[in-house]
């Protein structure tokens, strides 16, 4: 199949994927207990005052005529107006997800600088004390909670040794990169033990592969083994795993940014939803979905190139 | 002796709000503010929330404001104000030369202009306290506002951030079809102009961060006899962690720390870095009990019977709740309707206290089966609701209540105290004015909120209080609330808990940061020491 028929058949395919997600998000928002109206205006308004919200809201007409009104927007591009913030829901998100994309790929560049090397070291020294090593303190980092990892890194190398900001986002690169170094580090942790027991299997599975015995055996130096055959196939699975781990981080984001002070779109869900505010509920998770989907596009492309048999099915 | 330590961290820092900074101010430097949550629209008439509300002060002044020793009301932009004999006219006269953060005159304009807006209930969800109001006129620096019937409230409405003066000048020049939407845009866009308060607003970014400006025309003048405030500005950095804040304060990146959980207080407070600051509040945490005949589900409501809801007064020993829940740091409620701060507060002390022969009689009495299963609704995620739940659970077992706990976010919460679904629920309440009728109206008054959603319904109550909405006598009108206090305490439709004061860290260098009881944060006199 040509690249560009796959890659059109690929987009294709998200038409009803997005149709889908905006019939779940419409009907899960509406399914949460609790008034938007008593959420927005608060427990002192009075029984009156919150009918005429509800009114003004159209949160009385019937859920048919709410979600096509919900469709026709968000087909001419308008997510609607954030009740909560009072401005128009994509501006909101807007300036907010820039920090997020920010941390999310920060994190994931840490990741894979610490994992890839590593998983390296690990594979080739296998049964050795330096794979007993790096496996030992990647799994006592896969087993702390993110927000204990975020604490302790905020204790001592921010609050005591003073080498990092206590959180907060910063102004210009080099403030970004600065102020989110702990937060990006705090997530790299966790995904790094992901990927590092993956690449490290798939590193040890390859080198025992045919190929890689025969490439060796007829006198290839290891850098050229490692780079041309074991690199690029062990890179398939983990390829995918990175991309779920991106999808994870982008929706998974909150508690970093909640414990880092990071203003993203992670903590404006959790107020979203606090709030009620359906609008900009619907309008973030069509955001998570579109970011989500385009990453997960990206892997299949990726791996597409690694490997020819998946273009050709 | 916890109570003791209390009541003197609560003088101390009366004393400190009322007298002011003694030390010699420094002027200059920008303080930094580590706040929980962040201001959405500061603007008198569509603050709603607490952050908002909270912040209305530092950016614009009202027309009168309390005197510092407490005593009464004394004149702000009025530099004069009386009421008549039948109270229906008040005459204020306005400062002379008071500018807004531009440079612009305050005139009776701009006051007839904000009061409007205020008053008018298509704008503002605070419109109703100032619902007496029937006409606001003015010209050059006089100002008549005429009343249709007499309010005892009017005065201190003055005072109170929803009236406070917003330029007209600068409503009319920015962009927007409608009130809601210039503000709006005055808010996003920032810059001096739109009030007179101590700062003007000069950066703003949603959620993240907040900065205000000092004011160089604000009316209001320092120890040094040069005008207020000392400092050159603030900046807030919105950090809603309770941890992640109390770091940055030790780490020195922010002076001022708020909302400090109460288990770190002590631990904070021999900070030799730090000051531990306990300003008295009115904040108030009660659980409104159902006191309806049958519980949402048709069953009979065992707590409809007020001596049973008296039991679970006595059954709670509030003493151990303080401790548990606030290391020590606030006290058992003393009035069944408001904080001991708010006026016309009347001191029961103990209210309930803690006597479980006295509760388990009340129990047989009111006919309570023991082993009935009772449900206390709490915030899910709240440390504190888990501790309070805990602690009733083992003390309420002795009194035969098998206390279960349904955990539910905020809005959820609200929505089943509106419409009766639960058995008990916990709540919190900081009053919004210097002035009992908007907490009693809330807690008791039927026709306001279903005496806070309980259901219940006192006829001699509701008379009471609105006989004491138009009661212009101060002495009958206490008498009044004392009364409304006396039917509340004997009837019980809460489980009086506990006050907490407003737990602040500041760094050392901080002095002259006062949070009021009502909980607005206030700079004007707050300076750093480099």
């Amino acid at each position: 199949m040509a690249p560009l028929r796959y890659l059109l058949n690929r987009l294709l395919l998200l038409v009803p994927t997005f149709l889908l997600v905006m019939v779940i998000i419409f009907l899960l928002v509406r399914l949460l207990p609790g008034d938007p109206a008593i959420a927005l205006l608060g427990d002192k308004a009075s029984d009156a005052e919150l009918a005429a919200f509800r009114e003004r809201l159209g949160l009385n007409a019937p859920l048919a005529t709410q979600f096509m009104l919900f469709v026709s927007s968000v087909l001419s591009g308008n997510l609607g107006t954030s009740l909560m913030l009072r401005a128009p829901v994509w501006d909101v998100i807007l300036s907010r997800l820039p920090a997020t994309i920010f941390l999310t790929v920060y994190s994931v560049s840490l990741a894979v600088l610490i994992a890839g090397p590593l998983a390296f070291a690990a594979a080739l020294n296998r049964g050795r004390w330096p794979d007993t090593v790096i496996r030992a303190v990647f799994q006592v980092g896969l087993s702390m909670p993110v927000f204990y990892i975020g604490l302790l890194l905020l204790t001592f190398l921010a609050a005591q040794l003073r080498l990092f900001p206590v959180g907060g986002y910063g102004k210009g690169l080099a403030e970004n990169l600065y102020h989110l170094f702990l937060p990006a580090m705090t997530v790299a942790l966790y995904t790094s033990a992901i990927l590092m027991r993956n690449l490290r299997a798939a590193i040890i599975e390859v080198l025992d592969a045919e190929y890689v015995q025969f490439a060796r055996a007829k006198g290839l130096p290891l850098r050229l083994v490692l780079g041309r055959h074991v690199l690029r196939n062990a890179l398939i699975s983990t390829i995918t795993l990175l991309g779920l781990s991106i999808g994870n981080l982008m929706s998974g984001t909150l508690v970093t940014e909640t414990v880092f002070g990071v203003p993203g779109v992670g903590r404006l869900m959790l107020d979203a939803i606090f709030g009620r505010d359906y609008a900009l509920i619907q309008g973030l998770t069509l955001t998570f979905a579109v970011l989500v989907t385009l990453v997960f596009l990206m892997t299949d492309l990726i791996q597409s190139r690694l490997d020819p048999r998946l273009r050709l099915s | 002796m916890k109570k003791t330590l209390f009541a003197a961290a609560v003088a101390a820092t009366l004393a400190l709000a009322l007298t002011g900074p003694l030390a010699a101010q420094e002027r200059g430097g920008t303080l930094k503010f580590a706040r929980y949550d962040g201001s959405k629209l500061v603007d008198p008439i569509y603050a709603e929330r607490n952050p908002d509300i909270w912040m209305v002060g530092s950016l614009y002044s009202t027309l009168l404001e309390r005197a510092r020793d407490g005593s009464g009301l004394t004149g702000a932009l009025a530099a004069s104000f009386s009421q008549s004999s039948d109270g229906k006219t008040i005459d204020i006269t306005l400062r002379d030369g008071i500018r807004f953060s531009d440079g612009s005159p305050v005139t009776a304009a701009d006051v007839v202009f904000s009061l409007d807006r205020a008053r008018n209930p298509d704008l503002s969800p605070w419109a109703g306290l100032l619902g007496a109001i029937s006409g606001v006129t003015g010209e050059g620096a006089k100002v008549t506002i005429t009343l249709s019937r007499p309010d005892p409230t009017i005065l201190s409405m003055l005072a109170t951030f929803n009236t406070a003066i917003v330029s007209r000048a600068a409503f009319e020049k920015a962009p927007g079809a409608t009130d809601q939407e210039k503000s709006a845009a005055l808010f996003a866009a920032g810059g001096p102009g739109a009030g007179s308060g101590p700062f003007y607003l000069s950066g703003f970014e949603q959620g993240a961060s907040m900065s205000f400006k000092a004011n160089p025309y604000y009316w209001k003048s320092g120890a040094d006899g040069k005008p207020l405030p000392y400092l050159e500005g603030v900046e807030f950095q919105i950090i809603p962690d309770d941890a992640t804040r109390i770091l940055k304060l030790q780490a020195g990146e922010v002076d001022i720390a708020e909302f400090i959980p109460f288990a770190r207080i002590a631990e904070l407070g021999t900070d030799p870095n730090l000051q531990m600051e306990l300003f008295p509040s009115t904040r108030i945490i009660y659980s409104p009990i159902n006191t309806r005949a049958t519980r949402a589900d048709g069953t009979p409501n065992p707590l409809a019977d007020k001596r049973v809801r008296q039991a679970l007064n006595y059954a709670t020993n509030k003493e151990a709740l303080v401790s548990l829940v606030l290391h020590g740091a606030g006290a058992p409620m003393t009035s069944p309707l408001m904080s001991s701060s708010t006026p016309m507060a009347v001191k029961t002390d103990p209210l309930y206290g803690y006597d479980p022969v006295k509760a388990m009689e009340l129990m047989q009495e009111g006919g309570f089966a023991a082993g009935t299963k009772i449900k206390l609704t709490t915030l899910a995620g709240s440390a504190d609701d888990a501790t309070v739940f805990a602690a009733l659970q083992q003390m309420w077992t002795a009194v035969g209540v098998e206390l279960v706990a349904e955990q539910v976010d905020s809005p959820t919460r609200g929505a089943k105290n509106r419409s009766g679904e639960f058995d008990i629920h916990t709540y919190g309440w900081v009053d919004d004015i210097a002035d009992p009728s908007q907490v009693v109206g809330w807690l008791g008054h039927t026709p306001t909120a279903k005496a806070v959603g309980t259901g219940w319904e006192n006829k001699e109550f509701n008379e009471l209080y609105d006989t004491a909405a138009a009661e212009m006598d101060p002495e009958r009108r206490a008498a009044h609330f004392r009364r409304m206090q006396e039917i509340y305490a004997e009837e019980a439709p809460l489980l009086f808990m506990y006050e907490t004061p407003f737990a602040v860290a500041l760094s050392a260098k901080v002095t002259g940061y006062v949070q009021t009881p009502l909980g607005a944060n206030v700079f004007e006199e707050a300076s750093l020491q480099r």
